[in-house]
């Protein structure tokens, strides 16, 4: 009888963070969509009133207009910049994310640019799992890794298998023994790396692909962010075969602070 | 005359630059996302797309890998309305993927119109 009602305490006051998360969250997605959207008028409201100092003469009474409405434009320009500061600020804010929320963005982003050789797999064992981290530093981790796997399986083809787990995964530590580790791992069948190139991959400038592709900072950057979110990475690659890494993140102790859901397309 | 498609949803903004761009005698097709883009791209007309990146049905990324596959001699702008991170990476990931110059919301037409004119030489 006690445990059913603390199941229901429970379920109420992750009910109510749910609800905190939702309006933080509506904060950070509205600013940048507002600005989005004033953004795009603003682009016609510049187009006509250029347009139309083409054709009269800028010292008439009309000319004169047309430069405050092109004067008017500026401040809701700087404006939109303000908002788009104030939606960067709000995403700054480090709370537990949903994994699942931030890896489908960057899998759903990544789609268009994966040859229709590629086979995306999803394999979600743990939905419901939070880590604690910046939502734009998340999705940089995911969209590196996994970009590098599609570029592994450019030329041939393949399949790349997201797994995202947390069931039975400690830290190993006495002192976390209890604590709840979430693997993402990216299984690809790409070309793979001998071991001296698996064993540099994260080294800044170092890079096995086209120049071109990248500066050869990005996962120099992945392993920065994830030692920052106490986590670490593992590398299993065969040359030929395909590679594999696993992400480890601590899981968020859910509670500690309100969850904060991971926004599609901030922009849109 | 040079062909030139728009690839806008936004219907205000998408006949602004249809009327900038017939003013200096390209030929222009419109379209209001990138389903009816593909679907009306004739590589024998058009020699540069100029495409908002988030769209309804098929976005502006998938509008530039297809265009690549289709006439890869095809000049490629992508524009878009962010800045911030999130979008920032839309535009990056425009030009990784092949868009020869991105722009970013608010921009000045004649800014547009010069930069077409450049790459289509």
């Amino acid at each position: 009888m006690s445990g059913k009602n603390h199941t229901e305490e429970s379920g109420s006051i992750a009910s109510e963070s749910h609800g905190a998360a939702v309006n933080a969250g509506k904060a950070y997605v509205m600013a940048g969509a507002i600005a989005h959207d004033l953004n795009t008028i603003l682009t016609t409201i510049y187009g006509y009133s250029e347009t139309a100092l083409e054709t009269i003469d800028e010292t008439s009474e009309a000319g004169r207009n047309i430069r405050r409405i092109i004067e008017a434009a500026d401040r809701a320009r700087s404006l939109t910049s303000q908002l788009l500061d104030l939606s960067r600020k709000l995403a700054q804010n480090k709370a537990p994310l949903k994994v699942i929320d931030v890896l489908s963005e960057t899998l759903d982003f990544l789609q268009p640019s994966a040859g229709s050789n590629i086979i995306v797999v999803r394999q979600i064992k743990t939905p419901g799992i939070l880590v604690e981290a910046l939502p734009e530093q998340l999705f940089r981790v995911f969209l590196n890794i996994a970009a590098n796997a599609l570029d592994s399986m450019e030329d041939t083809g393949g399949s790349l298998t997201v797994t995202l787990d947390a069931s039975g995964i400690s830290d190993g530590t006495e002192a976390g023994a209890n604590r709840r580790q979430v693997l993402i791992r990216f299984a690809d069948t790409g070309k793979g790396m001998d071991a001296e190139t698996s064993a540099r991959m994260f080294e800044p400038f170092f890079t096995s692909g086209k120049r071109e592709k990248g500066t050869g900072l990005g996962l120099t950057i992945v392993r920065d962010i994830v030692t920052e979110m106490n986590g670490s990475l593992r590398v299993n690659s065969e040359k030929g075969r395909g590679t594999v890494i696993d992400l480890l993140l601590p899981a968020a102790e859910f509670g500690s602070l309100p969850e904060k859901p991971y926004l599609r397309n901030p922009e849109k | 005359m040079a062909g030139v498609m728009i690839v806008e949803d936004d219907a205000a903004l998408r006949e602004m630059l249809r009327d900038s761009l017939e003013k200096r005698k390209y030929t222009v097709i419109t379209a209001a996302d990138g389903r009816e883009a593909l679907a009306k791209f004739r590589p024998s007309v058009v020699d540069l797309v100029i495409t908002d990146l988030l769209m309804p049905e098929e976005d502006g990324l998938m509008v530039i890998m297809k265009i690549r596959e289709m006439k890869p001699s095809t000049r490629l702008i992508a524009i878009s309305g962010g800045g911030q991170a999130g979008p920032g990476s839309y535009l990056l990931m425009a030009s990784k993927l092949g868009a020869d110059h991105v722009f970013s919301k608010p921009f000045l037409p004649s800014e547009l119109v010069q930069k077409v004119k450049e790459l289509l030489g």
